[in-house]
């Protein structure tokens, strides 16, 4: 049984697999802020990441920080295989919910 | 890039919140570098505040995986506690708003009065050092205000040491004419050296000077800021254009620099040059409306100061015995002295909201200790699960300052609209009711009085519940939720809010008497169906003989008016006042000491005035046709004078003069008597009253009163239109219905009772609120009792009325005590009252059945429940 992912949650990991190398949470939150037009508070941010890495779909290891952050460490995060799992599962499962809808939408 | 810091505080916060670890430190690195990155300073500030925020929230409430630590910070918890009670108060919304309801309503009313207080009274006047400047009157027999003589004046400044400069001005609105149509407006005759006393220079042009003080000096004057802006649209070349006033040409001099006010928005101030030749003002004896203004020495204090002028009276009392018998001085701050009648009303209105104030945290102090109690059991558990004693005090502080500073919040909004409706109500003429806002020192007032609410009556449940004996409270459980202490304290606090609540139902009771008292008076002629209006004959053009055709010819025009039934003049209407007091002598009877002369309001009238405003006639008869320049010189008096000059005689063609017993004044003969009419106000005993004819006494300001068979209000621009097609010059002001002057003459008693009446109502719903909390409470805690007596055989009568006794026994020591303190406070009120006695045993005896009728209606409710306790129910859940 795959673990239940939340909207947020999905942003939030496809935003890590977007992002790759650079995937730390200030260029997370500019690229789901300009992705998916998601203004997203620091506090909300850091606590689904910290729920993400709990549940094991993401990993970070620390690197060092410039002048800019006063030398302060950054966490670079990067989706575990179990996190590419469930985004897959997901996707899947949106998929078949969709399926066959285009009429109800008034879509060709 | 520039290596700014965020702000400190919110630093602080996120780097408190933060698990201190490499996940912790990442955090605050990001935070950093995305405040530096943001290229405005501002909006990265607010971002950061945000988001250490949306942190604070978060890594509270979100289980995070980092370890419990033993050892939270003080700031941390109580962060807690403020969203523990938050999130009490959202599950249990009834409490809280009760609270902050009473607290916002008590804070609210407080504070809208505060303002006016603070803005009225102990705000500084706009002036510079106002606090050397002294306002002195002259005071004739029995200590009455009079004003200062012009001789007097000149005296006291040649021989006064307290005073660097001392001087004089009065009133004296001229008419306007030359630049539009011609209007009245508000002028002040002052002397040379009255901007040198206040302290003010003016923008440009130049002050007056002693010069211009002396007989037949030049016509100038100094213009107002706002004057020169409005109707001389700011012309730079204002100084030295003339400005026609009373038909008189008058240079300016001078532009008062703007903000500048002296206590009323004054248009124009004058020299006294132009009238001090005339005869009258050179006369001792005669007081002309001048007031005196000091300007204390430095470090000279007011009271050596009042004692020296009130020697210097005395020496010019002896000096001059003829014209100075009796009459002395006064000084007094210019601002007490401008304020003196507004006083007593804003600080009984100040005692009344106290009160309300004191009522409003009786009610939350009650509202907190029943809710302490009835967590009692919860608390206990806590400490005995090992919370701190200090950190379940604490909890409960917050938790009551949370809804305190919510109350004082709402109490600031309440504050704001009330403030607005106060000014609104406040009645024409209240002096600086334009500087009334709601200002700083009200809020820090609304706010510390909500702090000391929360940390005062916060303490109470606070310390119950740390001298809890935690197994007893424990073993006891739910039902025995009440210790025997905390009944004694609300029951006393219930006795304590009936008591302050009686005091204002009894202020209210006695200004709704009052304003009944005012209201029923018979003013002694009949006010409805009168318009009044005002005008000045200005200028040397107006003979005698052309005021006497303008006069009879304007009489007959407004006759003639569609809707006007009469029509007459005036020199003074009732109400309104005397603008002519003077000495008189009458002829056969000895003529007593200088200082014993009767004083009579003298006021020429023209015919068809006693008719026209419905005075009633008591012996004699009114003026007529008959009655001109030429022919006997006539007198009709009024009631009071009759009975005080001629008692038990008929003093019809009996003579009296007018003046000293020198003056060359004509003798009157008395031809009739009319009824007295309320003249100085409604509230001021009827004076002396002589009316002339205006054929033998012409006057230059006129008022006009008409008597109409259709709405007053609606004659008034047919009356206005009148005089203009006669002068178009002449200024017509004051427009008023008769009606109008009675109500403004007793607005301040009015809006008085608004307030109190308000006041009253508030604190009447909260005691019997808080009384029918303590005796519902009673009633659920004594459920078993109940039950047994009624198992035991009592009739469900009895028990209602053990309830309603218990409940009203509170009320009614509440009531004596309130009675007592009413009666104690009884000397601050009775200054606003009106034929009624502050200890009026009627009033009292009312408001006290007014507060049982509430307590009694309070205690219905919990007693009907009472009695339908089932007792086998009640006996089954022990």
């Amino acid at each position: 049984m795959t673990s239940y992912l939340g909207e947020f949650e999905q942003l939030l990991l496809l935003a890590v697999l977007r992002l790759g190398a650079d995937a730390y949470a200030p260029e997370l939150a500019r690229e789901l802020e300009a992705r998916a037009g998601r203004t997203v508070s620091r506090g909300h941010l850091y606590t689904t990441l910290d729920r993400l890495e709990d549940k094991g779909l993401v990993r970070w290891k620390l690197a060092p920080g410039g002048a800019v952050r006063d030398g302060l460490p950054r966490r670079h995060y990067t989706a575990t295989a179990a996190g590419v799992a469930a985004l897959r599962e997901s996707r899947d499962v949106l998929r078949r919910m969709w399926r066959g809808l285009e009429g109800a939408l008034g879509e060709p | 890039m520039i290596q700014r810091d965020p702000p400190r505080l919110a630093r602080v916060l996120v780097e408190r919140v933060l698990p201190e670890d490499a996940r912790g430190r990442a955090i605050v690195g990001d935070l950093l570098e995305e405040f530096r990155r943001d290229d405005r300073p501002g909006r990265a500030a607010r971002r950061y505040w945000f988001h250490a925020l949306s942190m604070a929230i978060r890594y509270r409430t979100v289980p995070t995986p980092q370890p419990v630590r033993e050892h939270s910070s003080m700031l941390e918890s109580i962060l807690y506690d403020v969203k523990h009670a938050a999130r009490l108060y959202l599950k249990a919304p009834g409490f809280a708003l009760a609270v902050v309801a009473t607290l916002g309503l008590g804070i609210g009313a407080s504070t809208a009065i505060f303002s006016m207080v603070h803005a009225i009274l102990i705000t500084p006047l706009p002036l510079p050092d106002p606090g050397r400047l002294v306002w002195i009157n002259e005071t004739g027999h029995n200590g009455s205000f009079i004003s200062t003589a012009w001789p007097n004046y000149l005296d006291w400044r040649a021989r006064q040491h307290s005073f660097e400069s001392l001087a004089l001005s009065r009133e004296e609105p001229l008419t306007l004419t030359g630049l539009d149509r011609a209007r009245r407006i508000r002028a002040r005759r002052v002397t040379g050296n009255f901007f040198q006393t206040i302290g003010v220079a003016p923008a440009f042009g130049r002050a007056l000077t002693d010069d211009e003080d002396k007989a037949n000096a030049a016509p100038v004057v100094l213009v107002s800021d706002g004057f020169w802006k409005t109707t001389l649209g700011g012309d730079p070349s204002a100084v030295g254009r003339i400005l026609q006033l009373d038909q008189t040409p008058y240079t300016i001099v001078g532009v008062l620099p703007a903000g500048f006010q002296y206590l009323r928005p004054y248009d124009v101030f004058v020299n006294i040059g132009p009238v001090a030749a005339t005869p009258y003002l050179a006369m001792r004896g005669n007081h002309n409306g001048f007031y005196a203004l000091g300007r204390l020495r430095p470090g000279s204090a007011l009271e050596p100061a009042d004692r020296e002028i009130r020697a210097i009276a005395a020496d010019l009392e002896r000096e001059h015995p003829g014209t100075n018998a009796s009459v002395s001085a006064r000084a007094m701050l210019l601002q007490d002295r401008y304020v003196a009648d507004i006083r007593p009303t804003l600080l009984a209105l100040f005692g009344a909201v106290g009160f309300l104030l004191l009522i409003a945290c009786v009610n939350v102090a009650n509202l907190l200790i029943s809710r302490g109690a009835s967590r009692r059991h919860e608390l206990a558990v806590r400490a005995a699960l090992g919370g701190g004693r200090l950190r379940l005090v604490r909890q409960l502080l917050v938790e009551s300052t949370v809804v305190s500073v919510a109350g004082g919040v709402l109490g600031a909004g309440i504050a704001a609209l009330l403030l607005r409706a106060l000014v609104a109500a406040a009645p024409d003429g209240t002096p600086r009711i334009a500087d009334v806002a709601l200002d700083r020192a009200a809020l820090l007032f609304a706010l510390g009085a909500a702090g000391v609410c929360g940390v005062v009556f916060g303490a109470f449940p606070a310390l119950q519940v740390s001298g809890v004996d935690g197994q007893q409270a424990l073993v006891r459980g739910r039902a025995a939720s009440f210790s025997a202490g905390s009944h004694r304290l609300r029951r006393g606090l219930i006795v304590v809010e009936s008591a302050l609540a009686l005091m204002l139902l009894a202020g209210a009771g006695l200004m709704i008497r009052t304003v009944q008292e005012l209201i029923n008076l018979d003013p002694g002629f009949r006010p409805d169906h009168i318009v009044t209006t005002r005008m000045t004959l200005a200028g040397p053009q107006w003979t005698d003989e052309r005021q006497e055709a303008f006069r009879s010819d304007l009489v007959e025009r407004l006759k003639a008016l569609p809707g006007v039934r009469n029509a007459a003049l005036t020199f003074a209407l009732p109400i309104d006042g005397s603008q002519w007091n003077s000495i008189f002598i009458v002829e056969g009877k000895p003529v007593p000491e200088r200082a014993q002369l009767p004083a009579a309001a003298f006021t020429p009238v023209s015919t068809g005035y006693f008719e026209t405003v419905g005075m009633r006639l008591l012996e004699g008869r009114t003026f007529t046709s008959g009655d001109t320049a030429k022919s006997q010189t006539v007198v009709v008096i009024n009631e009071t004078l009759a009975k005080r000059l001629w008692p038990g005689e008929d003093p019809i063609g009996k003579h009296l003069k007018q003046g000293w017993p020198e003056d060359k004044t004509a003798w009157r003969e008395v031809v009739g008597i009319v009824a007295d009419v309320k003249f100085n106000g409604l509230t001021n005993d009827t004076p002396l009253q002589a009316y002339l004819p205006l054929t033998q006494e012409p006057m230059r300001t006129l008022a006009i009163a008409a008597r109409t068979a259709v709405d007053p209000g609606s004659v008034a621009p047919a009356i206005e239109s009148v005089v203009h097609q006669m002068d178009k010059d002449m200024p017509v002001y004051l427009t008023r219905t008769m009606d109008d002057v009675l109500a403004a003459s007793i607005a301040l008693q009015r809006t008085s009772r608004i307030v109190f009446v308000t006041f009253a109502v508030v604190a009447l719903v909260l005691a019997a609120v808080g009384l029918y909390g303590v005796v519902a409470q009673g009633v659920t805690e004594r459920t078993h009792e109940i039950g047994v007596r009624m198992a035991l055989g009592a009739q469900q009568r009895s028990v209602v009325s053990m309830v309603i006794q218990q409940g009203l026994s509170m009320a009614i020591v509440g009531s004596v005590i309130g009675i007592a303190g009413a009666i104690a406070l009884s000397r601050w009120i009775q200054g606003l009252l009106f034929n009624v006695k502050a200890t009026d045993p009627t009033t009292l005896t009312v408001v006290a059945a007014v507060l049982l009728a509430a307590g009694g209606a309070a205690c219905l409710v919990p007693a009907w429940s009472a009695a339908r306790v089932d007792p086998i129910k009640a006996l089954r859940t022990e």
